[in-house]
Protein backbone atom coordinates (compact mmCIF):
# COMPACT_ATOMS: atom_id res chain seq x y z
CA UNK A 1 0.00 0.00 0.00
CA UNK A 2 2.88 2.89 0.91
CA UNK A 3 5.06 1.49 -1.73
CA UNK A 4 1.92 1.94 -4.00
CA UNK A 5 1.71 5.58 -2.71
CA UNK A 6 5.59 6.44 -3.20
CA UNK A 7 5.36 4.97 -6.45
CA UNK A 8 2.39 7.36 -7.76
CA UNK A 9 4.08 9.96 -6.14
CA UNK A 10 7.30 9.46 -7.80
CA UNK A 11 5.79 9.07 -10.93
CA UNK A 12 3.88 11.76 -10.84
CA UNK A 13 6.97 13.98 -9.70
CA UNK A 14 8.82 12.89 -12.65
CA UNK A 15 5.98 13.82 -14.96
CA UNK A 16 5.41 17.08 -13.18
CA UNK A 17 9.29 18.06 -13.78
CA UNK A 18 8.39 17.20 -18.02
CA UNK A 19 5.93 19.46 -17.34
CA UNK A 20 8.35 21.81 -16.10
CA UNK A 21 10.47 21.37 -18.73
CA UNK A 22 7.84 22.49 -21.14
CA UNK A 23 6.69 25.34 -19.24
CA UNK A 24 10.67 26.51 -19.27
CA UNK A 25 9.83 27.21 -23.27
CA UNK A 26 7.11 29.71 -21.94
CA UNK A 27 9.71 31.42 -19.33
CA UNK A 28 12.69 31.73 -21.31
CA UNK A 29 11.09 33.27 -23.89
CA UNK A 30 9.50 35.54 -21.52
CA UNK A 31 12.22 36.42 -19.27
CA UNK A 32 14.13 37.52 -22.59
CA UNK A 33 11.21 39.37 -24.50
CA UNK A 34 8.70 39.70 -21.81
CA UNK A 35 6.33 38.41 -24.83
CA UNK A 36 4.17 35.03 -23.91
CA UNK A 37 4.45 32.72 -26.12
CA UNK A 38 0.81 30.80 -26.69
CA UNK A 39 2.94 28.33 -29.49
CA UNK A 40 4.91 26.75 -27.24
CA UNK A 41 3.27 22.92 -27.88
CA UNK A 42 3.56 24.01 -31.72
CA UNK A 43 7.01 24.33 -31.53
CA UNK A 44 7.55 20.93 -29.45
CA UNK A 45 5.69 19.29 -31.88
CA UNK A 46 7.89 21.20 -34.84
CA UNK A 47 11.35 19.88 -32.81
CA UNK A 48 9.78 16.68 -32.21
CA UNK A 49 9.67 16.19 -36.58
CA UNK A 50 12.58 17.73 -36.69
CA UNK A 51 14.18 14.94 -34.94
CA UNK A 52 11.83 12.42 -36.44
CA UNK A 53 13.05 13.69 -39.63
CA UNK A 54 16.71 13.35 -38.85
CA UNK A 55 16.76 10.54 -36.88
CA UNK A 56 14.18 8.13 -37.96
CA UNK A 57 13.20 9.18 -41.81
CA UNK A 58 16.83 9.87 -42.73
CA UNK A 59 18.35 7.42 -40.70
CA UNK A 60 21.22 9.34 -39.63
CA UNK A 61 23.44 8.41 -36.44
CA UNK A 62 20.92 9.68 -33.39
CA UNK A 63 23.59 12.33 -32.18
CA UNK A 64 24.27 13.86 -35.77
CA UNK A 65 20.49 13.69 -36.18
CA UNK A 66 19.94 15.32 -32.87
CA UNK A 67 22.74 18.11 -33.46
CA UNK A 68 21.26 18.53 -37.20
CA UNK A 69 17.82 19.02 -35.33
CA UNK A 70 18.58 21.55 -33.04
CA UNK A 71 20.62 23.78 -35.38
CA UNK A 72 17.52 23.85 -37.56
CA UNK A 73 15.30 24.82 -34.66
CA UNK A 74 17.61 27.41 -34.04
CA UNK A 75 17.45 28.90 -37.89
CA UNK A 76 13.62 29.16 -36.80
CA UNK A 77 14.02 30.41 -33.98
CA UNK A 78 16.43 33.38 -35.38
CA UNK A 79 13.72 33.17 -38.37
CA UNK A 80 10.69 34.20 -36.33
CA UNK A 81 12.57 36.73 -34.67
CA UNK A 82 13.88 38.23 -37.98
CA UNK A 83 10.39 38.01 -39.68
CA UNK A 84 7.30 38.74 -37.05
CA UNK A 85 8.87 40.32 -33.92
CA UNK A 86 11.77 42.88 -35.36
CA UNK A 87 8.96 45.02 -36.61
CA UNK A 88 7.13 44.81 -33.32
CA UNK A 89 9.60 46.54 -31.24
CA UNK A 90 8.27 49.66 -29.63
CA UNK A 91 5.16 48.03 -30.65
CA UNK A 92 2.72 47.20 -27.76
CA UNK A 93 3.50 43.69 -25.73
CA UNK A 94 0.19 42.94 -26.33
CA UNK A 95 0.06 42.52 -29.89
CA UNK A 96 3.55 40.15 -29.59
CA UNK A 97 1.94 38.36 -27.77
CA UNK A 98 -1.18 38.06 -30.70
CA UNK A 99 1.26 37.22 -33.33
CA UNK A 100 2.26 34.48 -31.35
CA UNK A 101 -1.48 33.00 -31.52
CA UNK A 102 -0.77 33.56 -35.41
CA UNK A 103 2.14 32.14 -35.11
CA UNK A 104 0.62 28.58 -33.44
CA UNK A 105 -2.14 28.28 -36.08
CA UNK A 106 0.93 28.92 -38.92
CA UNK A 107 3.18 26.37 -37.17
CA UNK A 108 0.12 23.84 -36.83
CA UNK A 109 -0.39 24.41 -40.45
CA UNK A 110 2.76 24.19 -41.72
CA UNK A 111 3.75 20.91 -39.99
CA UNK A 112 0.42 19.82 -41.46
CA UNK A 113 1.65 20.85 -44.86
CA UNK A 114 5.08 18.80 -44.60
CA UNK A 115 4.39 16.10 -42.72
CA UNK A 116 0.49 15.11 -42.75
CA UNK A 117 -1.90 14.30 -40.21
CA UNK A 118 -0.86 10.22 -40.16
CA UNK A 119 1.06 8.94 -36.50
CA UNK A 120 4.52 8.60 -36.77
CA UNK A 121 6.26 6.03 -34.47
CA UNK A 122 8.88 8.63 -32.28
CA UNK A 123 12.45 6.94 -32.28
CA UNK A 124 13.35 5.90 -28.46
CA UNK A 125 16.65 8.25 -28.02
CA UNK A 126 15.51 7.61 -24.27
CA UNK A 127 15.99 3.86 -23.78
CA UNK A 128 12.76 2.61 -22.47
CA UNK A 129 13.62 0.13 -20.45
CA UNK A 130 12.29 0.85 -17.07
CA UNK A 131 14.54 1.69 -13.97
CA UNK A 132 13.75 -0.69 -11.15
CA UNK A 133 14.47 0.36 -7.56
CA UNK A 134 13.15 -2.48 -5.14
CA UNK A 135 9.29 -2.24 -5.69
CA UNK A 136 9.21 0.63 -8.02
CA UNK A 137 9.38 0.86 -12.02
CA UNK A 138 10.15 4.35 -12.90
CA UNK A 139 10.24 4.61 -17.14
CA UNK A 140 13.25 5.80 -18.05
CA UNK A 141 12.84 8.60 -20.22
CA UNK A 142 10.76 10.36 -17.47
CA UNK A 143 13.80 9.56 -14.73
CA UNK A 144 15.97 11.13 -17.63
CA UNK A 145 13.36 14.09 -18.25
CA UNK A 146 13.57 15.16 -14.57
CA UNK A 147 17.16 15.07 -14.78
CA UNK A 148 17.71 17.27 -17.55
CA UNK A 149 14.45 19.55 -15.53
CA UNK A 150 16.68 19.89 -13.17
CA UNK A 151 19.95 20.89 -15.14
CA UNK A 152 18.36 23.09 -17.29
CA UNK A 153 16.24 24.87 -14.61
CA UNK A 154 20.11 25.16 -12.58
CA UNK A 155 22.06 26.67 -15.70
CA UNK A 156 19.31 28.97 -16.95
CA UNK A 157 18.72 30.57 -13.32
CA UNK A 158 22.31 31.17 -13.19
CA UNK A 159 22.04 33.10 -16.89
CA UNK A 160 19.50 34.97 -15.95
CA UNK A 161 20.32 36.38 -12.56
CA UNK A 162 24.14 36.06 -12.40
CA UNK A 163 25.11 36.56 -15.71
CA UNK A 164 26.01 40.14 -17.23
CA UNK A 165 23.94 38.54 -20.81
CA UNK A 166 21.33 36.96 -19.09
CA UNK A 167 20.52 39.99 -16.76
CA UNK A 168 20.78 42.40 -20.05
CA UNK A 169 17.95 40.13 -21.26
CA UNK A 170 16.02 40.61 -18.47
CA UNK A 171 15.97 43.88 -18.32
CA UNK A 172 14.26 43.84 -21.65
CA UNK A 173 11.75 41.56 -19.86
CA UNK A 174 11.47 44.44 -17.44
CA UNK A 175 10.95 46.87 -20.01
CA UNK A 176 11.92 47.70 -23.81
CA UNK A 177 12.50 50.81 -23.52
CA UNK A 178 14.81 50.93 -20.58
CA UNK A 179 16.84 48.21 -21.98
CA UNK A 180 17.07 50.11 -25.14
CA UNK A 181 18.01 53.20 -23.60
CA UNK A 182 21.12 51.55 -22.02
CA UNK A 183 22.08 50.38 -25.46
CA UNK A 184 20.62 47.20 -25.32
CA UNK A 185 20.00 45.17 -27.81
CA UNK A 186 16.22 44.42 -27.69
CA UNK A 187 16.41 42.48 -30.78
CA UNK A 188 19.51 39.96 -30.20
CA UNK A 189 17.41 39.66 -27.05
CA UNK A 190 14.60 38.57 -28.89
CA UNK A 191 16.28 36.62 -31.45
CA UNK A 192 17.99 34.73 -29.07
CA UNK A 193 14.98 34.17 -26.55
CA UNK A 194 13.54 32.16 -29.68
CA UNK A 195 16.65 30.48 -30.46
CA UNK A 196 16.54 29.30 -27.14
CA UNK A 197 13.27 28.29 -27.19
CA UNK A 198 13.73 26.25 -30.38
CA UNK A 199 16.61 24.29 -28.86
CA UNK A 200 14.40 23.52 -25.67
CA UNK A 201 11.52 22.23 -27.64
CA UNK A 202 14.15 19.93 -28.91
CA UNK A 203 15.31 18.65 -25.95
CA UNK A 204 11.28 18.59 -24.18
CA UNK A 205 10.06 16.72 -27.44
CA UNK A 206 13.26 13.88 -27.04
CA UNK A 207 12.12 13.07 -23.66
CA UNK A 208 8.12 13.69 -24.06
CA UNK A 209 7.86 11.46 -27.25
CA UNK A 210 10.61 8.73 -26.82
CA UNK A 211 9.04 5.80 -27.54
CA UNK A 212 5.62 7.36 -28.25
CA UNK A 213 4.03 7.74 -31.63
CA UNK A 214 3.94 11.45 -32.73
CA UNK A 215 1.41 13.73 -34.71
CA UNK A 216 0.64 17.10 -35.08
CA UNK A 217 -2.01 16.76 -31.87
CA UNK A 218 1.12 15.93 -29.39
CA UNK A 219 0.94 19.95 -29.02
CA UNK A 220 -1.29 19.84 -26.29
CA UNK A 221 1.42 18.82 -23.82
CA UNK A 222 1.65 22.53 -24.11
CA UNK A 223 -1.14 23.80 -22.61
CA UNK A 224 -0.48 21.11 -20.24
CA UNK A 225 1.98 22.64 -19.12
CA UNK A 226 0.34 26.35 -19.05
CA UNK A 227 -0.65 25.65 -15.15
CA UNK A 228 2.97 25.15 -14.21
CA UNK A 229 4.03 27.92 -15.90
CA UNK A 230 1.38 30.26 -13.57
CA UNK A 231 1.94 28.82 -10.54
CA UNK A 232 5.41 29.27 -10.90
CA UNK A 233 5.25 32.85 -12.25
CA UNK A 234 6.59 33.75 -15.78
CA UNK A 235 9.46 35.38 -14.42
CA UNK A 236 10.81 32.07 -12.11
CA UNK A 237 12.82 29.13 -13.91
CA UNK A 238 14.15 27.95 -10.77
CA UNK A 239 10.30 28.16 -9.35
CA UNK A 240 9.16 25.72 -12.12
CA UNK A 241 10.64 22.71 -10.72
CA UNK A 242 8.98 23.14 -7.75
CA UNK A 243 5.68 24.21 -9.38
CA UNK A 244 6.04 21.22 -11.28
CA UNK A 245 6.50 19.28 -8.37
CA UNK A 246 3.20 19.84 -6.89
CA UNK A 247 1.24 20.14 -10.21
CA UNK A 248 2.86 16.43 -10.87
CA UNK A 249 2.28 15.19 -7.64
CA UNK A 250 -1.10 16.20 -7.11
CA UNK A 251 -2.10 14.79 -10.39
CA UNK A 252 -0.52 11.81 -10.06
CA UNK A 253 -2.38 10.82 -6.73
CA UNK A 254 -5.46 12.41 -7.73
CA UNK A 255 -5.36 9.88 -10.99
CA UNK A 256 -4.32 7.14 -8.34
CA UNK A 257 -6.91 7.50 -6.05
CA UNK A 258 -9.92 10.13 -6.76
CA UNK A 259 -10.19 8.94 -10.35
CA UNK A 260 -11.39 5.23 -9.63
CA UNK A 261 -13.83 6.39 -7.06
CA UNK A 262 -15.88 8.62 -8.97
CA UNK A 263 -14.82 6.52 -12.37
CA UNK A 264 -13.87 10.29 -14.25
CA UNK A 265 -10.73 11.52 -15.35
CA UNK A 266 -10.78 14.22 -12.64
CA UNK A 267 -6.60 14.02 -13.29
CA UNK A 268 -6.86 16.05 -16.38
CA UNK A 269 -8.96 18.92 -14.66
CA UNK A 270 -7.05 19.48 -11.62
CA UNK A 271 -3.88 21.18 -12.65
CA UNK A 272 -6.27 23.24 -14.69
CA UNK A 273 -8.65 23.96 -11.38
CA UNK A 274 -4.78 24.87 -10.07
CA UNK A 275 -4.21 27.22 -12.49
CA UNK A 276 -7.41 29.00 -11.74
CA UNK A 277 -7.04 29.02 -7.87
CA UNK A 278 -3.33 30.81 -8.41
CA UNK A 279 -4.57 33.07 -10.70
CA UNK A 280 -7.59 34.49 -8.45
CA UNK A 281 -5.48 34.64 -5.11
CA UNK A 282 -2.02 35.35 -6.54
CA UNK A 283 -1.67 36.27 -10.32
CA UNK A 284 2.02 37.01 -10.12
CA UNK A 285 2.08 32.79 -9.10
CA UNK A 286 4.31 31.82 -6.32
CA UNK A 287 7.76 33.20 -7.54
CA UNK A 288 6.75 35.77 -10.27
CA UNK A 289 7.28 39.91 -10.39
CA UNK A 290 5.24 41.20 -7.67
CA UNK A 291 3.54 44.48 -9.77
CA UNK A 292 5.52 46.96 -7.77
CA UNK A 293 3.19 50.25 -7.01
CA UNK A 294 4.63 52.59 -4.59
CA UNK A 295 2.06 55.41 -2.96
CA UNK B 1 13.74 90.94 -26.48
CA UNK B 2 16.01 94.04 -25.52
CA UNK B 3 18.59 92.04 -23.68
CA UNK B 4 21.87 91.60 -25.04
CA UNK B 5 21.51 87.65 -25.25
CA UNK B 6 21.70 86.39 -28.91
CA UNK B 7 18.46 84.86 -29.89
CA UNK B 8 19.62 82.57 -33.08
CA UNK B 9 16.54 81.11 -33.97
CA UNK B 10 14.16 84.16 -34.08
CA UNK B 11 14.52 85.57 -37.35
CA UNK B 12 11.35 84.87 -38.95
CA UNK B 13 9.95 86.83 -36.03
CA UNK B 14 11.91 90.31 -35.76
CA UNK B 15 11.12 92.89 -37.59
CA UNK B 16 14.54 94.59 -37.89
CA UNK B 17 15.31 91.57 -40.57
CA UNK B 18 19.08 90.95 -38.70
CA UNK B 19 20.12 87.81 -40.81
CA UNK B 20 20.24 84.54 -38.86
CA UNK B 21 22.90 83.64 -36.90
CA UNK B 22 24.81 80.88 -38.34
CA UNK B 23 23.43 77.21 -37.32
CA UNK B 24 25.68 76.67 -33.93
CA UNK B 25 26.92 80.12 -33.11
CA UNK B 26 26.76 79.83 -29.08
CA UNK B 27 29.47 79.84 -26.71
CA UNK B 28 33.41 80.88 -27.58
CA UNK B 29 34.56 78.30 -25.30
CA UNK B 30 34.58 75.71 -27.87
CA UNK B 31 35.99 75.22 -30.95
CA UNK B 32 35.51 71.59 -30.61
CA UNK B 33 32.41 70.67 -29.12
CA UNK B 34 31.68 67.26 -28.10
CA UNK B 35 28.15 67.26 -28.66
CA UNK B 36 26.42 69.35 -31.88
CA UNK B 37 23.10 69.86 -33.32
CA UNK B 38 22.50 71.61 -36.30
CA UNK B 39 19.45 72.67 -37.24
CA UNK B 40 17.83 69.26 -36.11
CA UNK B 41 14.08 68.57 -37.30
CA UNK B 42 12.55 65.71 -35.61
CA UNK B 43 8.87 64.38 -37.11
CA UNK B 44 6.73 62.42 -35.11
CA UNK B 45 4.30 59.45 -36.79
CA UNK B 46 5.49 61.49 -40.47
CA UNK B 47 2.87 64.06 -39.57
CA UNK B 48 4.14 66.08 -36.11
CA UNK B 49 7.12 68.29 -36.51
CA UNK B 50 8.04 68.44 -32.61
CA UNK B 51 11.39 70.18 -33.32
CA UNK B 52 11.67 73.10 -36.15
CA UNK B 53 15.51 72.98 -36.43
CA UNK B 54 17.06 73.26 -33.35
CA UNK B 55 21.22 73.76 -32.91
CA UNK B 56 23.34 73.52 -29.95
CA UNK B 57 26.59 72.46 -28.48
CA UNK B 58 27.73 71.35 -25.36
CA UNK B 59 31.68 71.29 -24.37
CA UNK B 60 33.86 68.66 -23.76
CA UNK B 61 33.62 69.30 -20.13
CA UNK B 62 30.73 71.27 -17.89
CA UNK B 63 26.92 71.28 -17.90
CA UNK B 64 24.62 72.56 -20.20
CA UNK B 65 20.90 73.31 -19.17
CA UNK B 66 18.27 72.82 -21.71
CA UNK B 67 15.17 75.10 -20.20
CA UNK B 68 11.87 75.71 -20.99
CA UNK B 69 8.03 74.88 -20.38
CA UNK B 70 6.04 71.86 -20.68
CA UNK B 71 5.86 70.22 -24.40
CA UNK B 72 8.77 72.99 -25.96
CA UNK B 73 10.57 70.17 -27.53
CA UNK B 74 13.30 69.26 -24.34
CA UNK B 75 12.81 65.67 -24.07
CA UNK B 76 12.43 65.30 -27.56
CA UNK B 77 15.82 66.90 -27.98
CA UNK B 78 17.58 64.79 -25.98
CA UNK B 79 15.43 61.18 -27.73
CA UNK B 80 16.53 62.82 -30.68
CA UNK B 81 20.47 62.45 -29.66
CA UNK B 82 20.16 59.49 -28.27
CA UNK B 83 18.08 57.65 -30.59
CA UNK B 84 15.24 56.68 -28.36
CA UNK B 85 12.86 58.62 -30.55
CA UNK B 86 12.85 55.39 -33.37
CA UNK B 87 10.67 53.48 -31.17
CA UNK B 88 8.56 56.45 -29.94
CA UNK B 89 7.62 56.28 -34.18
CA UNK B 90 9.55 59.56 -34.57
CA UNK B 91 12.84 60.24 -36.79
CA UNK B 92 15.40 63.04 -36.97
CA UNK B 93 14.14 64.16 -40.24
CA UNK B 94 16.95 67.06 -41.30
CA UNK B 95 19.69 68.42 -39.36
CA UNK B 96 23.23 66.83 -38.20
CA UNK B 97 23.94 65.59 -34.59
CA UNK B 98 27.62 65.02 -34.48
CA UNK B 99 29.02 63.49 -30.98
CA UNK B 100 32.71 63.62 -31.03
CA UNK B 101 33.27 64.29 -33.93
CA UNK B 102 31.09 61.52 -35.85
CA UNK B 103 27.52 61.71 -37.13
CA UNK B 104 25.45 59.89 -35.06
CA UNK B 105 22.60 60.49 -36.65
CA UNK B 106 19.52 57.92 -37.62
CA UNK B 107 22.42 55.29 -35.47
CA UNK B 108 20.63 52.92 -33.17
CA UNK B 109 21.23 53.81 -29.20
CA UNK B 110 23.35 50.58 -28.35
CA UNK B 111 25.77 52.42 -31.07
CA UNK B 112 25.28 55.62 -29.48
CA UNK B 113 26.13 54.26 -26.05
CA UNK B 114 28.56 52.89 -27.04
CA UNK B 115 30.60 55.61 -28.33
CA UNK B 116 29.98 57.50 -24.98
CA UNK B 117 26.48 59.16 -24.73
CA UNK B 118 24.18 57.47 -22.18
CA UNK B 119 20.79 58.89 -21.86
CA UNK B 120 18.92 59.32 -18.23
CA UNK B 121 15.06 59.48 -19.23
CA UNK B 122 12.73 61.14 -17.54
CA UNK B 123 10.88 59.26 -14.48
CA UNK B 124 13.05 57.58 -12.66
CA UNK B 125 13.13 54.70 -14.85
CA UNK B 126 14.75 51.63 -12.68
CA UNK B 127 14.65 48.14 -13.18
CA UNK B 128 12.48 47.56 -10.63
CA UNK B 129 12.07 44.13 -10.03
CA UNK B 130 15.94 43.52 -9.91
CA UNK B 131 18.06 44.83 -6.93
CA UNK B 132 20.08 47.83 -6.80
CA UNK B 133 23.60 46.22 -7.94
CA UNK B 134 21.55 43.79 -10.56
CA UNK B 135 20.47 47.39 -12.15
CA UNK B 136 23.87 48.41 -11.53
CA UNK B 137 25.57 45.24 -13.48
CA UNK B 138 23.17 45.41 -16.44
CA UNK B 139 24.04 49.31 -16.74
CA UNK B 140 27.38 47.66 -17.51
CA UNK B 141 26.33 45.02 -19.20
CA UNK B 142 29.11 45.87 -22.57
CA UNK B 143 31.99 46.11 -20.21
CA UNK B 144 33.80 43.02 -22.41
CA UNK B 145 35.36 41.90 -19.15
CA UNK B 146 34.29 41.01 -15.46
CA UNK B 147 37.18 42.47 -14.14
CA UNK B 148 36.59 45.80 -15.87
CA UNK B 149 32.96 45.74 -14.97
CA UNK B 150 33.74 45.16 -11.28
CA UNK B 151 35.96 47.96 -11.27
CA UNK B 152 33.23 50.60 -12.66
CA UNK B 153 30.93 49.08 -10.38
CA UNK B 154 33.35 49.95 -7.28
CA UNK B 155 34.03 53.59 -8.90
CA UNK B 156 29.61 53.73 -8.83
CA UNK B 157 29.94 53.14 -4.97
CA UNK B 158 32.13 55.64 -4.95
CA UNK B 159 30.87 58.08 -6.51
CA UNK B 160 27.63 57.71 -4.84
CA UNK B 161 28.02 56.04 -1.44
CA UNK B 162 24.68 55.89 -0.74
CA UNK B 163 23.84 53.35 -3.57
CA UNK B 164 26.50 50.97 -1.89
CA UNK B 165 24.44 50.77 1.51
CA UNK B 166 21.38 49.83 -0.70
CA UNK B 167 22.53 47.43 -2.84
CA UNK B 168 20.84 44.01 -2.23
CA UNK B 169 17.78 46.00 -2.14
CA UNK B 170 14.90 46.12 -4.47
CA UNK B 171 15.11 48.81 -6.76
CA UNK B 172 11.31 49.03 -7.06
CA UNK B 173 10.85 50.05 -3.20
CA UNK B 174 13.67 52.93 -3.14
CA UNK B 175 12.49 55.85 -2.68
CA UNK B 176 12.55 58.43 -5.24
CA UNK B 177 15.44 60.21 -4.45
CA UNK B 178 17.08 57.06 -4.41
CA UNK B 179 15.54 55.57 -7.66
CA UNK B 180 16.97 58.78 -9.29
CA UNK B 181 20.42 58.25 -7.51
CA UNK B 182 20.14 54.87 -9.21
CA UNK B 183 19.59 55.56 -13.01
CA UNK B 184 22.81 58.00 -12.56
CA UNK B 185 24.81 55.45 -11.51
CA UNK B 186 23.39 53.14 -13.92
CA UNK B 187 24.04 55.59 -16.48
CA UNK B 188 28.07 56.07 -15.42
CA UNK B 189 28.22 52.63 -15.56
CA UNK B 190 28.50 52.70 -19.56
CA UNK B 191 31.14 55.05 -18.66
CA UNK B 192 30.02 58.02 -20.88
CA UNK B 193 31.85 61.04 -21.86
CA UNK B 194 28.45 62.51 -21.91
CA UNK B 195 24.63 62.01 -20.69
CA UNK B 196 21.85 63.71 -21.13
CA UNK B 197 19.79 63.32 -17.64
CA UNK B 198 15.77 64.80 -18.31
CA UNK B 199 13.85 66.05 -15.64
CA UNK B 200 16.24 64.71 -12.36
CA UNK B 201 14.35 66.74 -9.98
CA UNK B 202 10.80 65.90 -11.09
CA UNK B 203 8.67 64.80 -8.34
CA UNK B 204 11.53 64.73 -5.04
CA UNK B 205 11.69 66.14 -2.12
CA UNK B 206 13.58 69.20 -1.66
CA UNK B 207 16.22 67.56 0.43
CA UNK B 208 16.71 64.70 -2.26
CA UNK B 209 17.08 67.53 -4.62
CA UNK B 210 20.22 68.97 -3.45
CA UNK B 211 21.41 65.51 -3.14
CA UNK B 212 21.03 64.32 -6.65
CA UNK B 213 22.63 67.35 -7.79
CA UNK B 214 25.58 67.17 -5.19
CA UNK B 215 26.21 63.84 -7.31
CA UNK B 216 25.65 65.71 -9.88
CA UNK B 217 28.14 68.49 -9.19
CA UNK B 218 30.61 66.05 -8.13
CA UNK B 219 30.64 64.29 -11.60
CA UNK B 220 30.73 67.44 -13.42
CA UNK B 221 34.01 67.62 -11.83
CA UNK B 222 35.14 64.32 -12.48
CA UNK B 223 34.91 65.60 -15.78
CA UNK B 224 31.65 64.33 -17.07
CA UNK B 225 30.05 66.40 -19.54
CA UNK B 226 26.14 67.04 -18.91
CA UNK B 227 23.11 68.40 -20.87
CA UNK B 228 20.38 68.88 -18.37
CA UNK B 229 16.45 69.08 -18.63
CA UNK B 230 15.33 70.91 -16.16
CA UNK B 231 11.99 72.29 -15.01
CA UNK B 232 13.58 73.60 -11.86
CA UNK B 233 15.74 76.84 -13.79
CA UNK B 234 17.06 77.81 -10.36
CA UNK B 235 18.80 74.60 -9.51
CA UNK B 236 19.83 73.72 -13.47
CA UNK B 237 21.22 77.18 -14.18
CA UNK B 238 23.26 76.75 -10.47
CA UNK B 239 24.94 73.50 -11.93
CA UNK B 240 25.04 74.62 -15.76
CA UNK B 241 27.60 76.78 -17.39
CA UNK B 242 25.33 77.72 -20.43
CA UNK B 243 21.78 76.99 -20.91
CA UNK B 244 19.31 77.42 -23.70
CA UNK B 245 15.54 77.98 -23.58
CA UNK B 246 12.81 76.28 -25.75
CA UNK B 247 9.59 77.05 -26.85
CA UNK B 248 7.35 75.76 -29.12
CA UNK B 249 10.45 73.43 -30.90
CA UNK B 250 12.59 75.98 -31.12
CA UNK B 251 15.20 77.13 -29.68
CA UNK B 252 14.23 80.77 -28.31
CA UNK B 253 17.07 82.05 -26.02
CA UNK B 254 20.61 81.13 -25.34
CA UNK B 255 23.35 82.43 -22.83
CA UNK B 256 25.52 81.77 -19.82
CA UNK B 257 24.09 80.70 -17.01
CA UNK B 258 25.02 83.83 -14.76
CA UNK B 259 23.57 86.22 -18.05
CA UNK B 260 20.57 83.75 -17.95
CA UNK B 261 20.19 84.08 -14.16
CA UNK B 262 19.99 88.24 -14.96
CA UNK B 263 17.42 88.02 -17.89
CA UNK B 264 14.72 89.82 -17.32
CA UNK B 265 12.07 86.85 -19.45
CA UNK B 266 14.10 83.86 -17.68
CA UNK B 267 13.41 85.47 -14.15
CA UNK B 268 10.34 86.65 -15.07
CA UNK B 269 8.69 82.79 -16.24
CA UNK B 270 11.19 80.61 -14.98
CA UNK B 271 13.07 81.91 -11.67
CA UNK B 272 9.48 83.56 -10.55
CA UNK B 273 11.34 86.67 -9.35
CA UNK B 274 10.13 90.29 -10.15
CA UNK B 275 12.86 93.31 -11.26
CA UNK B 276 13.97 93.62 -7.38
CA UNK B 277 13.93 90.12 -6.73
CA UNK B 278 11.50 89.63 -4.72
CA UNK B 279 9.15 86.35 -5.19
CA UNK B 280 6.00 86.74 -7.26
CA UNK B 281 2.70 85.80 -5.99
CA UNK B 282 2.39 82.29 -7.81
CA UNK B 283 -1.03 83.98 -9.03
CA UNK B 284 0.53 86.36 -11.81
CA UNK B 285 2.90 84.19 -12.94
CA UNK B 286 0.34 82.06 -14.15
CA UNK B 287 -1.50 84.71 -15.43
CA UNK B 288 1.11 86.24 -17.47
CA UNK B 289 2.38 83.39 -18.62
CA UNK B 290 -0.77 82.26 -20.49
CA UNK B 291 -0.39 85.20 -22.56
CA UNK B 292 2.63 85.63 -22.84
CA UNK B 293 4.71 83.63 -25.59
CA UNK B 294 8.14 84.06 -27.24
CA UNK B 295 8.02 84.73 -30.69
CA UNK B 296 9.63 81.57 -32.47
Amino acid sequence: MMIEFVNYALNGALLGLLYALVAMGFVVIYRASKVFNMAVGEMLVLGAFLVWWAVAASAMHPAVGIAAALAISVLVGLAIERLLFRRLIGESVFSMIMVTIGLLILMRGLVLLIWGPQERPFPAIISLTPIIIGDMIVPRPLAAGGLIAVVCAAGLHWFFNRSRTGLAMSAVAEDHQIALAMGISVRRSIAFAWALGGVLSVITSMVYLSGKSLTFLSSEIGFAALPVALLAGLESIAGLLLAGLIVGIVQGLTAAYIDPLIGGNAASVVPYLFMLVVLVVRPTGMFGWKRIERV
Amino acid sequence: MSDSLESPRAGSGHADGEPLPPPHGGHDSHADPLLALANVEVLYAEVILALKGVSLSVPRAGCVALLGANGAGKSTTLKAISGIIDAEDGRVSAGGIIFDGRSIRGHDTAGVVRAGLVHVMEGRRVLPHMTVAQNLIIGGHMFPSTVAMRRALDAVYQAIPRLSELRTRTAGYLSGGEQQLLVIGRAIMAEPKLMLIDEPSLGLAPRMVEEVFAVLHRLREQGLALLIVEQNTRVALALADYGYVMEGGRIVLEGQADELRANEDVREFYLGLDREGGRKSFRDIKHYRRRKRWLG
